[in-house]
């Protein structure tokens, strides 16, 4: 695809971190407070008020166990909440300047995860100061992982933002959609406390094989291998191919319909 | 012989409706299907053309005649509903104000931006980043926000760029009009000296000057369709004339029709050009009611001759007068047999012919009226009018209506 070598992504990048991040001299604080915050509020709930349950057999703390899978999660949602947007918040550019379309949503993705990732990092920093194990080695394995899951935003991406040109409903649908994916990954719970005919249809979202991994990396310094983790690299990029060739198919009728 | 550059072949273009929710997914369904959307705008209708290397190509018409489209088909913008565009160079597009500017940044960012979507890479940037200042001029503005410029600062800023991306084909959309007198002729001495280094234009706009100036061949859209294609003048002349048609047929609708129930009448009016060769040129007829509709064409400086039998129910003379005026009315030049003190030749006892021959006239190419009326013989009463259309062909820049003998000194 050679990304990295064309200037206009790295444009649009750098455009989407400024305007969305670093507007102002706090931006880059709200973006660690924000999460930091919602993570307290989210830590309050579950312990105090519904009594969260998690698999508590390695002896980990309910906000590490959270945290480490809860950024993550921020990033993948709100890269595909924002880069869903992108075409249409462009008509203007897709109108008048001919240059390949799939920059956008790509880039704004890629802004997300950039940023996210530096959050993510201050947090595991904050974890480790509060008393919290984490494992470094398990965080520089764990960013392959990371890479994946950034591809596959990028994939479910290059679908939703085309189609939302076409029906502007996705806009509408697709935040509790998220929501929806949101509580039926375990981020908030562990999948050992559900019934065994529930956890049968979790092991089919591939944000269960995500958050599960990272876990066992960051916090357990494992790696237990399945058929997933051998299948994964060759499907997210499949998928992400089947979306460049979906975004690419419509890419010209876009001006039709914006 | 070179390939061609850009080959338009066929190309249609359709805007599908897509107001209504259930529009666009109708419209939406056809395209997964991978048919075309039905109904909605025929913006573009089989359009054809090859651009060469080296060459420049304009592009006229009226407002809404698909011009802009076109130019989107051809950078790439948009695909074409039916036919085939091809582009086989390094294009440098400028299609609308500020386009792929961000208002919320400065000037600064905003060149870095266009540069990158331009193919520029930001080694080749820097390097040419004072010619781009230098050639927009707008001095300390290019660090404050762009929706603080006015839109010839945006234009400037914009033609700074492109200029300085070295393309192979400049593509504009009538942009330049923004920018004041000083910037406008920066612009055209770039243009001609970016096709004196061999590149190629191909330009919108509606100031003929401009297209007659900067362009070879041009290409009349009307209403979508290609309506005339090739060398500039004869184009752009086609489409003035037809503009002044156009505004003609409007005033008159707007006046009162001179009444034909006058006593002195016009029997038959011809016109007739004879060529300064001494070739005859086509003489169309014209006592049919028709007559109007035809044209006499004549080469510029090639003289005009009309006949004009008038008919008389008391066997007086009456006067005739002969007018040339352009096309959407203005008047050029009349004068009456009274004036001239030109008598008839009496064919019968009401009818008498009237001759004139103007010698080597002075119109410049463009598209004319040549009227004949009859007066009462007392040269007071206007009392029957006819007008027979004349085109007069030639290349020229000249401005006006007649070429006054001038020489430089």
């Amino acid at each position: 695809m050679n990304l990295f070598s064309n200037s206009i992504f790295t444009q649009l990048v750098s455009r989407s971190i400024r305007t969305d991040y670093l507007e102002n001299l706090t931006g880059f604080a709200w973006l660690i407070l924000q999460p930091l915050l919602l993570l307290a509020v989210y830590a309050f709930v579950f312990t105090n008020i519904f009594q969260a349950r998690i698999p508590n057999d390695a002896g980990i703390g309910f906000v590490p166990y959270l945290a480490v899978a809860f950024w993550p999660w921020t990033a993948f949602s709100e890269a595909i909440l924002k880069g869903s947007n992108t075409v249409v918040a462009n008509a203007a550019l897709i109108g008048k300047v001919a240059f390949p379309g799939e920059l956008l949503p790509l880039s704004m993705v890629s802004a997300t995860f950039v940023m996210h990732t530096a959050g993510y990092l201050a947090v595991l920093i904050v974890l480790q100061a509060s008393g919290t194990y984490i494992h470094w080695l398990g965080v520089a394995l764990a960013l392959p992982l990371l890479l994946l899951l950034w591809l596959f935003a990028c994939a479910i991406t290059l679908f939703t933002s085309a189609l939302q040109v076409f029906v502007r409903d996705v806009a509408q649908i697709l935040p509790p959609l998220m929501t929806f994916w949101f509580f039926t990954t375990p981020i908030l719970y562990g999948t050992s406390l559900l019934p065994e005919s529930l956890r049968a249809w979790l092991d089919w979202n591939p944000m269960t094989w995500f958050v599960s991994r990272l876990r066992d990396l960051v916090l357990l310094g494992q790696y237990p291998l399945s058929w997933v983790d051998l299948l994964a690299p060759v499907l997210v990029p499949a998928l992400l191919w089947l979306g460049l060739k979906f975004f690419r198919r419509f890419a010209g009728h876009f001006e039709d319909f914006l | 012989m070179r390939p061609a550059l850009v080959r338009v072949d066929g190309v249609s273009k359709y805007y599908p409706r897509v107001h209504r929710p259930w529009e666009r997914l109708r419209a939406f369904a056809a395209l997964v299907a991978g048919r075309e959307p039905q109904g909605g705008a025929r913006v573009l209708q089989d359009i054809s053309l090859e651009i060469m290397p080296g060459e420049s190509f304009g592009i006229i018409g009226e407002n809404g005649a698909g011009k802009s489209t076109l130019l989107k088909v051809l950078t790439g913008v948009i695909s074409p509903s039916r036919g085939s565009v091809s582009v086989n160079a390094r294009v440098a597009a400028l299609l609308e104000l500020g386009a792929g500017f961000q208002p919320e940044f400065s000037g600064m960012d905003n060149v870095r931006m266009k540069a990158s979507l331009l193919g520029l890479s930001s080694k080749q940037l820097n390097q040419r980043m004072d010619d781009i200042l230098a050639f927009a001029d707008i001095g300390e503005y290019v660090h404050e926000p762009v929706k603080h410029y006015s839109s010839g600062m945006v234009v400037r800023l914009g033609f700074a760029v492109v200029a300085a991306s070295d393309p192979e084909i400049l593509i504009t959309d009538e942009v330049l009009a923004v920018g004041d007198e000083s910037f406008q002729k920066k612009c055209i001495n770039w243009i001609e000296s970016f096709l004196h280094r061999g590149n190629t234009l191909l330009m919108v706009s509606h100031s003929m000057y401009l297209v007659q100036k900067l362009c070879q061949r041009a290409l009349w859209l009307h209403e979508g369709r290609a309506r005339q294609q090739g060398e500039v003048f004869e184009v752009t002349q086609s489409y003035l004339a037809w503009h002044e048609l156009r505004s003609a047929k409007e005033k008159l609708g707007r006046e009162a029709q001179p009444g034909n129930g006058g006593m002195y009448r016009i029997d038959s009016f011809t016109l007739h050009g004879q060529g300064s060769t001494g070739v005859a040129q086509p003489v169309i007829d014209t006592s049919g009611e028709a007559g109007g509709k035809v044209e006499v064409r004549l080469g510029m400086g090639e003289d005009i001759g009309a006949d004009m039998v008038l008919y008389s129910p008391d066997g007086r003379p009456p006067v005739a007068l002969f007018g040339i005026g352009r096309a959407d009315g203005t008047p050029v030049y009349g004068v009456d047999s009274d004036f001239d003190r030109a008598g008839p030749l009496q064919i019968d006892p009401h009818r008498f012919r009237y001759r004139i021959r103007f010698n080597a006239p002075a119109l410049l190419p463009g598209s004319y009226s040549v009227r004949g009326h009859a007066m009462d013989p007392e040269g007071l009463r206007l009392c029957d009018t006819t007008e027979r259309r004349l085109r007069v062909m030639g290349d020229s820049r000249e401005w006006g209506f007649v070429r006054l003998p001038h020489d430089w000194s």
